[in-house]
C-alpha cells in the first residue's frame, strides 16, 4: 500500500489566477465550467454547498444535458475515505497531476464526450481552462470563482491507513470510515457533515411538491387567498426604461445559495426573506431577469402615490457584496432613502447598488418603510 | 379564496402567401404558448408543435408555480433537445441542409407566496402584449437583428417596421448556431396590471399597428372573439406570414381603480364639459 497523500487538508489551499472561467470549488471536488455556463455554475455550486459528493456534483453539471456544455472539469474523490484522485475533462481543459515525482497530463480535448482518468494518489494538480494572464496566485478557499488557471498543492503526506477491505455484506454503508489520524480542523465538520444523508437537489430544500393537474384544467394551481393589489392607470407611465429589473448591475452571478443574506420588515406588517432577488414597488413588476434570478414582486400600499410602481430591489450581493444584502433603486420617480445604522440618510441613485447591513432602514416615501435585519 | 379564472380564445391562419402554417398555439390553462416555426414543411411546424407539446405537458402535469423560471427553462430546454435531434435525424435520412427551429412565447401563471402572477417568456420575435385601459403595451423584447439596431440607436421603431431584414432573429430554439441563445427573457406581471393578454406570432405584430391591434381587444370582449379578429385583420392586411393569436382574459378580479386614475379621468371629463 503506497502512502496517499491527503486531497484537502488545512495548509493545501488552493491557489487561482483569475480569469472568466466558473471553479466550483468544494472540499472534495473542483469544477470548472466556461463563462457561458453561469446557471450551470451557480446550480453546481448548489450541489457542492450541500455537501454533494462526486457522483452527485456530476449529475449536477449534466443536469441540462451534454450538449449545451462544450467544456468543464470535474476532479475529486469520489469515495472521500479513499486518497484516489478522478478526473473528466471535456473540452479545451487541461490538467496536470503529480505524483512521486512524476507527472500526468490530461486534456479534455481528446475524447468525444470527456476524458476520465483515475489516479491512485494526487500530491499536485492544475487545471487550466484559458491562456493565463501574468498574475499573482491568489488563494482560494471552499466557494465559486472565476478563474483561468487553479492550482491544488498537497500538504506533506500524512499517513492516512485506508480502512482494509471489507467483504461487500459487511460495510456498514453509514457513516464512512474516518480517516483515523486527521487532526482536528474545519475539515473534521465538513467530513461529519457529509457523513449526513445529502439532498443533492441543486435547488433549494424548501421546494414545495408540484402540484396535482388543475381540475379539469380550468383555473390556476391551488387557487390562494388573492388580496388584489391596488390597480392603478398611470403604471403605463412608469416604464421609462429604468424599471427594468432582474439585469441588476451585478455582473457576477447572485451566490445560487438558498440561504437568506437578510430579512426584510416593511412597516406595513409584511416580513420577507433576502434569498433571491426582491422587487418593491406599488405595484411592481420585473422584466427581463433570467430564469434562475425569479424575483418576488413586494407591493407596498401607497396612498399618495408617491411610490413608484417599480420602485427599488433588494438582491443578495455577488462578488464584494456576497453574504449582504444590496438594494437599487430602479429609476423610481420619488427616489429612495436608505438610513445605515449610525450614519445619515442617503439617496440612493438610480440603478447603483448599495450594501445594506443590518439595522438599516429603507425609505420609499409614502410612509412605507423597511428594516433590514438579520434573517 | 379568490380562484383565478382565465378566459382564453386562439386564432391561427396560414395567410395568404404561405403553403404551410409553421406556427402553433398551447392554450390549455394555466399555460399559453404561441411558437412560430421556421425551416419549411417537416421542419417549422414539427418544431412548434414539439413546444407545444412539451408546454402541454406542463398544463396537463402540473409544475412548481412558486419557481416558474426555472420550470420554462427546463421545458425550453427539453424543447431544444428534441428539436435538435429530430433535425439530426432527417439529416442522417437523407435530408441534406434540413432544418427546424421555432421561436417561443410563453404565458404562465405562477404564484409567490400565494399571488398568482403572469410569468412572461420570450425566445424570438413572437410577442406578448399586455391590453388595458384601451392602450396596448408591448412587454416582450424580440430577439431580433432590427430590435438590436434599435437598441443601438441606429435605426427608430418606424424604420425597424419596414426593414429588409426584419425577419432575421438572434435566439431561436433548435437552430444548431444559436446553441448558446436558445434563452428566453422572462417578465413577471401583477395580474391587475395585464387583465388581457395577447401573444402572437410575427404574422399578427408585423401585420398590423399596434393600434389596429388596441382597437379590435378593446372592441371585442369575449376573448374568442378577439383572437379571430386579430388573426382575420393581419390576413386581410395581406396575410404575407402564418398569423396566430391567443388572447386570455383574468376574470372576476375586484379592480381597484387608483386615486389618480380618478382624479385624471374627473379632470378629463371636467375638460370635455361632462361635468359641471
Amino acid at each position: 500500500m503506497s502512502e496517499p497523500s491527503t486531497w484537502e487538508r488545512e495548509g493545501a489551499a488552493r491557489s487561482f489566477q483569475p480569469g472568466d472561467w466558473y471553479a466550483v470549488l468544494g472540499p472534495h471536488v473542483v469544477v470548472l465550467l466556461p463563462p457561458s455556463q453561469r446557471q450551470r455554475a451557480a446550480a453546481t455550486w448548489s450541489a457542492v454547498d450541500a455537501g454533494a459528493g462526486f457522483d452527485e456534483v456530476l449529475d449536477a453539471v449534466l443536469a441540462d444535458g451534454l450538449r449545451g456544455l462544450p467544456a468543464f472539469a470535474l476532479v475529486g474523490r469520489r469515495d472521500p475515505a479513499r486518497s484516489a484522485v478522478t478526473a473528466l475533462l471535456r473540452g479545451p481543459v487541461r490538467a496536470s497531476f503529480t505524483a512521486d515525482g512524476e507527472t500526468v497530463a490530461v486534456d479534455g480535448d481528446a475524447a468525444v464526450t470527456w476524458v476520465e482518468r483515475t489516479f491512485a494518489t494526487v500530491q499536485e494538480m492544475v487545471l487550466v481552462a484559458e491562456p493565463v494572464a501574468a498574475g499573482p496566485q491568489l488563494p482560494a478557499g471552499d466557494g465559486l470563482v472565476r478563474v483561468s488557471r487553479l492550482q491544488q498543492p498537497a500538504a506533506a503526506a500524512v499517513p492516512e491507513p485506508l480502512p482494509e477491505p471489507l467483504p461487500e455484506a459487511l460495510r456498514v454503508p453509514e457513516p464512512e470510515p474516518e480517516p483515523a489520524p486527521q487532526e482536528a480542523s474545519g475539515l473534521d465538520l465538513v467530513e461529519e457533515l457529509l457523513t449526513e444523508p445529502v439532498v443533492v437537489l441543486p435547488e433549494p430544500d424548501d421546494l414545495p411538491p408540484v402540484p396535482p393537474p388543475a381540475p379539469g384544467g380550468a383555473a390556476v394551481p391551488p387557487p390562494p387567498p388573492f388580496p388584489p393589489p391596488a390597480f392603478d392607470a398611470d403604471q403605463a407611465g412608469d416604464h421609462d426604461g429604468l424599471t427594468e429589473t432582474g439585469r441588476g448591475p451585478a455582473v457576477e452571478p447572485s451566490p445560487a445559495t438558498s440561504r437568506p443574506v437578510a430579512r426584510l420588515a416593511f412597516s406595513h406588517g409584511e416580513t420577507v426573506d433576502v434569498d433571491r432577488p426582491v422587487v418593491i414597488g406599488r405595484a411592481p413588476e420585473a422584466r427581463r431577469f433570467e430564469p434562475h434570478d425569479q424575483p418576488r414582486l413586494v407591493t407596498v400600499p401607497s396612498l399618495h402615490q408617491e411610490i413608484s410602481a417599480t420602485h427599488v430591489e433588494v438582491r443578495p450581493g455577488a462578488g464584494a457584496d456576497h453574504g449582504l444584502a444590496v438594494a437599487t433603486d430602479l429609476g423610481s420617480t420619488n427616489g429612495t432613502v436608505v438610513v445605515q445604522p449610525g450614519l445619515g440618510p442617503e439617496e440612493l441613485r438610480p440603478g447603483i447598488p448599495v450594501q445594506l447591513l443590518p439595522g438599516a432602514v429603507i425609505d420609499l416615501g409614502d410612509g412605507v418603510t423597511v428594516h433590514v435585519t438579520n434573517p | 379564496m379568490t380562484a383565478v379564472e382565465l378566459h382564453h380564445g386562439a386564432a391561427s391562419d396560414v395567410g395568404l402567401v404561405r403553403e404551410v402554417n409553421e406556427d402553433s398555439y398551447l392554450a390549455t390553462p394555466p399555460v399559453f404558448v404561441v411558437a412560430d416555426g421556421m425551416g419549411g414543411h417537416d421542419g417549422g411546424d414539427v418544431a412548434s408543435r414539439i413546444v407545444v407539446e412539451e408546454f402541454g405537458r406542463l398544463a396537463t402535469n402540473g409544475y412548481d408555480p412558486e419557481h416558474g423560471a426555472a420550470v420554462i427553462a427546463e421545458t425550453l430546454q427539453a424543447c431544444q433537445g428534441r428539436i435538435v435531434e429530430y433535425a439530426a435525424a432527417q439529416r442522417a435520412r437523407g435530408a441534406t441542409g434540413f432544418r427546424a427551429g421555432t421561436t417561443a412565447v410563453v404565458a404562465m401563471l405562477v404564484e409567490d407566496a400565494g399571488t398568482p402572477q403572469w410569468l412572461l417568456a420570450n425566445l424570438g420575435d413572437s410577442r406578448a402584449y399586455r391590453f388595458r385601459d384601451g392602450e396596448l403595451d408591448q412587454v416582450s423584447v424580440d430577439h431580433s437583428l432590427v430590435q438590436e439596431l434599435v437598441d443601438s440607436g441606429a435605426i427608430t421603431e418606424a424604420d425597424a417596421a419596414v426593414h429588409p431584414e426584419r425577419h432575421v432573429i438572434t435566439r431561436a430554439l433548435g437552430v444548431p448556431e444559436h446553441r448558446n441563445d436558445a434563452r428566453a427573457d422572462y417578465f413577471l406581471l401583477p395580474l391587475p396590471s395585464a387583465e388581457r393578454l395577447l401573444l402572437c406570432s410575427d404574422g399578427v405584430s408585423g401585420m398590423l399597428e399596434a393600434a389596429e391591434i388596441a382597437e379590435i381587444l378593446g372592441r371585442l370582449e369575449d376573448p374568442r372573439d378577439a383572437a379571430d379578429a386579430v388573426v382575420a385583420a393581419a390576413v386581410a392586411a395581406g396575410g404575407r406570414d402564418n398569423a396566430t393569436a391567443v388572447v386570455v382574459d383574468v376574470v372576476g378580479l375586484v379592480r381597484q381603480d387608483a386615486y389618480d386614475a380618478e382624479r385624471q379621468r374627473g379632470s378629463l371629463e371636467e375638460k370635455l364639459g361632462a361635468l359641471p
